[in-house]
């Protein structure tokens, strides 16, 4: 642990902590006092109070607002992460969001006193129906990867209520696939097989019809691709799968692409998720929460999260419990539900030609960026591409010796958040670094023609000054961190915190 | 169109750049037979609508609801109607510099979420007295899902020659978590076995013994369990250590941490919990999120983003994502956990909450539910026809009583949201109920609701 800093700004909650300074006080009690040992008798107590730092409200407050100036958010910055769809998060969402009625809302009240609320979940359902082209959805999961479990854990109770559980034991994963994919099927307890993509960053046709067989439970596929491109075999795709009995996964994290455009169940999709964090604007969060429901094909409908929501022949909404194939539960209660109703907030906004107009500004946006850059960066499939696109460090490697986490944090000193660095892996470009650029199409064209700019002229500084670009970022709270030694000697608290 | 800033000419340009006639012909890749077409009804959605329409029509939706605030108001098992700072709502859901951000994987223009991550954690460690939390779990159920499944592996890999696949579930855990147990089990093919709870409310001792079979490699318990009963802590993980099985507690009420021993101090090997009660609105049940702490020797094991202090180039203290080699983006399909987007805001929301407590508060807040706790417990123990299913046991802030079924219709009335039908989470007879207390409760709700019992 360093000293602690001179400035208040940058002390930590614990550091500004002083006996004795208050900033919640409780209503005085309104009834008996009670001895604690005497009342909990039988129970063990602990030996001290828990180290919570004592604080004034103005240094708490300061403190966070301290906090909050040293991030790069989407109210402040171009935040292209690919992959991630940083778009606009609309002010109303919240403003609607914060209200008692919500907030004070409670999971065991009798259905009757939340006819509202489940009135939205049932229209949120309507809506992601109508956008997959599917017959049913749940809004349980709690992110993406949340979502992908869900899907895989139904395919898996499908194929053991047909008897064929013992034999389905694998899951196809293309290689370019997010992370969560192939950890996915490995929780769900299937092995997980990858396939290679063919050169043009397609699914490779041949290589499928090689692995997929009578132990293939399905497979995982995201269109467009974690490449930015849409997969144009889709439907062959399905036919293979089906044709040995197994089942098609779409994650569906880059529904921004394609939402209004063409409603994957003409895929001849089973199953997908939604990443209502990303296409329909439920704010990051730095992290979360999201929401990540999964709309199915009526064949997996039986083996959907329970409680499912119901409307009645008297136009009253209920939940149904009995559903006795159901999987079950995934999480606690119906899902991130304040996440629910600032999607359905976005999404009744858009409605149906504004859920078009999204998607195709979105893609108009990451091909402009292409064209506009493919002189300067290599274009790792330099194809018409969907919501984003995916350049690599080819040529400043070679000609500069300069690096994808070079050139990403370079871009921090003109005010940008990188673009997705981490994944693809280099063995899915090529053997060189990704950078994945998405820019959503809430961005103006000024601050896409800006970034251009920007990535310009951090290709000329590789050439003329490349210890500018390796030694960036130059304007931030921090200069470059030490991720490494976080990892080899972490340290996971404040010591102060723990006698 | 709502929130796009292109303008015809913006998009003709971008268009002309990419040597494109029009948008449609960037879905090329999409065959033409089902691409939607435009103003085509296909996609069965409703017209665009501008703030007015849409706050007008929410609001219309609200008007078709209640809430607690509505009611004197009893209802907890698992989501607490407890006082949200006003500080919580301003530093973390109308911050726009925390709100849209995202997961801080490039550190130096992600400080401010970095260091609230690490004194989340630091907060989690003071309230459970373990050495590691990550940065928090979509919620209390999945969070014992993934403890469950940790903990095997613990079990699992110091026994190698084994075969140890048994997850017990012991006493009255919340229903919600056990199904969600139960879910997670069944698709990783681990065994599940049930132990009940005695006539005291407590885990069944005897039948946790016979459970403890050499194929057991976990058990879960939850203290104050669904019941509102605190367990003996420390027996059940001497029993579950004999045993050689890793030992589980889940918390419901994370505010019980303020009074009762830490589970490091218990023993416990992985605590997990519902962060709701620490500065997050009810929300229908979400978002909050689930926190997971264990012993340093296990970090290695555990799921979910973890932020460790480390320096800058420059020696500067600074913060930063650590040990990803557990996580999906790295590890792939040997990842410990397939987690990814978590609820960050939420677990800002809670250290926001805490600090406004502060170590004075938090105590303070633990010892005002008790005494209400306590001071309802009598009052309605006090009413003819009503009496308490677990007279002997410690409670935290919550208690089952027992007195006519069919109550609640009639409370509700009154404008009294009661104790929960037990009967109706399948965890009881009719005629039981779950009461709640926090300190919202007043002595006068309190009073209110005993009188509607004697009537
Ligand atoms: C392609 C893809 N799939 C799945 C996920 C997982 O989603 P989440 O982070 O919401 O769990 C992500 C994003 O993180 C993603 O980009």
């Amino acid at each position: 642990m360093s000293n602690i800093p001179e400035n208040p700004a940058d002390r930590l909650l614990f550091e500004l902590s002083k006996p004795g300074r208050r900033c919640v006080t409780f209503p005085k009690l309104d009834v008996p006092e009670v001895d604690i040992a005497d009342a909990l008798k039988g129970a063990k107590l602990r030996t001290e109070p828990a180290r919570l730092p004592e604080i004034g409200e103005l240094d708490l407050v300061r403190h966070f607002k301290n906090l909050a100036k040293k991030n790069f958010s989407v109210d402040k910055n171009f935040y292209p992460l690919g992959s991630c769809t940083m778009k606009y998060n609309p002010k109303i969402n919240v403003t609607l969001l914060a209200q008692q009625g919500y907030t004070k809302a409670h999971p065991y009240l009798p259905e009757h006193d939340i006819q509202g609320h489940l009135e939205l979940m049932y229209n949120l359902e309507h809506y992601l129906r109508e956008v997959s082209g599917l017959d049913e959805v749940t809004l349980q999961p709690a992110a993406g990867a949340h979502g992908e479990l869900t899907g895989v854990m139904c395919i898996k109770a499908y194929f053991e209520d047909r008897g064929e559980g013992a034999q389905r034991t694998e899951f196809l994963i293309p290689s370019a696939a997010h992370g969560t994919n192939p950890a996915t099927a490995a929780m769900a307890g299937f092995k997980a097989v990858t396939l290679k993509e063919a050169a043009n960053g397609n699914i490779d046709i041949e290589e499928l019809k090689k692995k997929v067989g009578p132990q293939t439970a399905g497979m995982m596929i995201t269109n467009p691709s974690t490449l930015g491109i849409l997969e144009p075999k889709m439907r062959e795709i399905a036919e293979i799968l089906h044709g040995v009995g197994a089942q098609l996964y779409m994650d569906g994290a880059n529904m921004n692409a394609i939402s209004g455009i063409v409603q994957p169940g003409d895929y001849g999709i089973d199953v997908m998720h939604f990443n209502l964090h990303k296409t329909f604007s439920v704010p990051h969060g730095g992290g979360g929460p999201g929401a990540g429901p999964i709309a199915v094909r009526k064949h997996l409908a039986p083996y959907l999260p329970k409680p499912r929501i119901k409307k009645n022949a008297d136009g009253t909404f209920s939940f149904d419990h009995d559903r006795p194939k159901s999987v079950g539960k995934v999480r606690s209660f119906f899902g991130n539900f304040g996440a629910l109703v600032m999607a359905y907030t976005y999404m009744t906004q858009l409605g149906r030609e504004g859920v078009r107009r999204m998607s195709q500004n979105a893609v108009l946006g990451a091909n402009y960026i292409r064209v506009k850059l493919r002189d300067f960066y290599n274009v790792h499939h330099d194809r018409t591409n969907a919501h984003e696109v995916v350049f690599t460090d080819a040529k400043q490697d070679k000609e500069n010796g300069v690096h994808t986490l070079d050139i990403a944090k370079r871009l921090i000193d003109y005010g940008i958040h990188p673009m997705t660095i981490y994944f693809p892996l280099p063995q899915n470009t090529g053997g060189h670094g990704a950078m994945m650029v998405e820019p959503t199409e809430t961005e103006s064209k000024e601050s896409i023609d800006y970034f251009i700019e920007c990535m310009k002229k951090i290709a000329q500084e590789c050439k003329d000054n490349p210890e500018l670009v390796k030694s960036a970022p130059h304007t931030t709270p921090v200069s470059k961190v030490d991720e490494k030694t976080a990892s080899t000697n972490p340290q996971l608290y404040c010591p102060m915190c723990l006698g | 169109m709502p929130f796009i800033q292109h303008t015809d000419e913006d998009r003709a340009e971008m268009l002309k750049a990419i040597g494109a006639k029009s948008i449609d012909d960037l879905y090329v890749d999409i065959p033409a037979d089902i691409r939607v077409k435009e103003n085509g009804d296909k996609v069965k959605l409703n017209p665009s609508m501008g703030e007015l329409e849409v706050t007008r029509h929410i609001n219309a939706l609200l008007a078709k609801t209640k809430n607690a605030g509505n009611y004197a108001f009893f209802r907890g098992a698992g989501i607490y109607n407890h006082h949200v700072s006003t500080l919580a709502d301003h530093l973390a859901l109308y911050e726009g510099d925390f709100i849209t951000a995202y997961t801080p994987y490039q550190p130096e223009c992600s400080q401010g979420t970095l260091t609230s991550v690490f004194e989340f954690q630091s907060c989690i460690t003071a309230l459970t007295g373990f050495e590691v939390s990550n940065a928090g779990m979509y919620d209390g159920a999945s969070a014992l899902a993934e403890a469950v499944l940790m903990g095997y592996r613990l079990t699992a890999d110091k026994f190698r020659k084994e075969t140890r696949e048994t997850v017990v579930l012991a006493g009255a855990i919340h229903p919600e978590y056990a199904a969600t147990v139960k879910t997670y089990c069944e698709t990783t093919g681990l065994k599940l076995v049930t132990v009940g709870a005695g006539k005291d409310g407590r885990v069944d001792a005897g039948a946790l013994k016979a459970a403890l079979t050499r194929e057991a490699a976990v058990v879960a318990i939850q203290s104050p369990n669904f019941l509102g009963v605190i367990e003996d802590v420390e027996s059940l993980v001497k029993q579950a250590h004999e045993a050689e099985t890793t030992i589980v507690q889940v918390i419901a009420e994370a505010v019980s941490l303020s009074v009762l021993q830490t589970p490091a101090d218990a023993g416990i090997d992985i605590c997990v919990g519902e962060g709701q009660s620490i500065g997050n609105h009810m929300f229908m049940g979400g978002p909050a999120f689930g926190f997971f702490a264990s012993r340093k020797d296990f970090v290695r094991k555990m799921p979910g983003r973890i932020v460790s202090e480390t320096t800058d180039r420059d020696g500067r203290r600074a913060f930063a994502l650590a040990l990803a080699t557990r996580e999906q983006h790295i590890r792939r399909e040997k990842a410990t956990s397939n987690i990814c987007t978590n609820q960050a805001l939420c677990a800002l929301r809670a250290l926001i909450q805490l600090a406004a407590w502060g170590k004075g508060g938090f105590t303070e807040l633990g010892r005002q539910v008790v005494a209400k706790t306590q001071f309802a417990r009598k009052a309605l123990a006090a009413v003819k026809g009503v009496e308490l299913a677990h007279p002997d046991a410690p409670v935290f802030n919550e208690f089952v009583i027992k007195a006519k079924p069919g109550l609640d219709a009639a409370l509700i009335k009154q404008g009294i949201m009661g104790g929960l039908p037990l009967e109706t989470v399948g965890m009881g007879q009719p005629g039981e109920y779950l009461v709640a207390v926090t300190e919202m409760t007043t002595k006068e709700d309190i009073d209110k609701y005993a009188k509607a019992l004697g009537a």
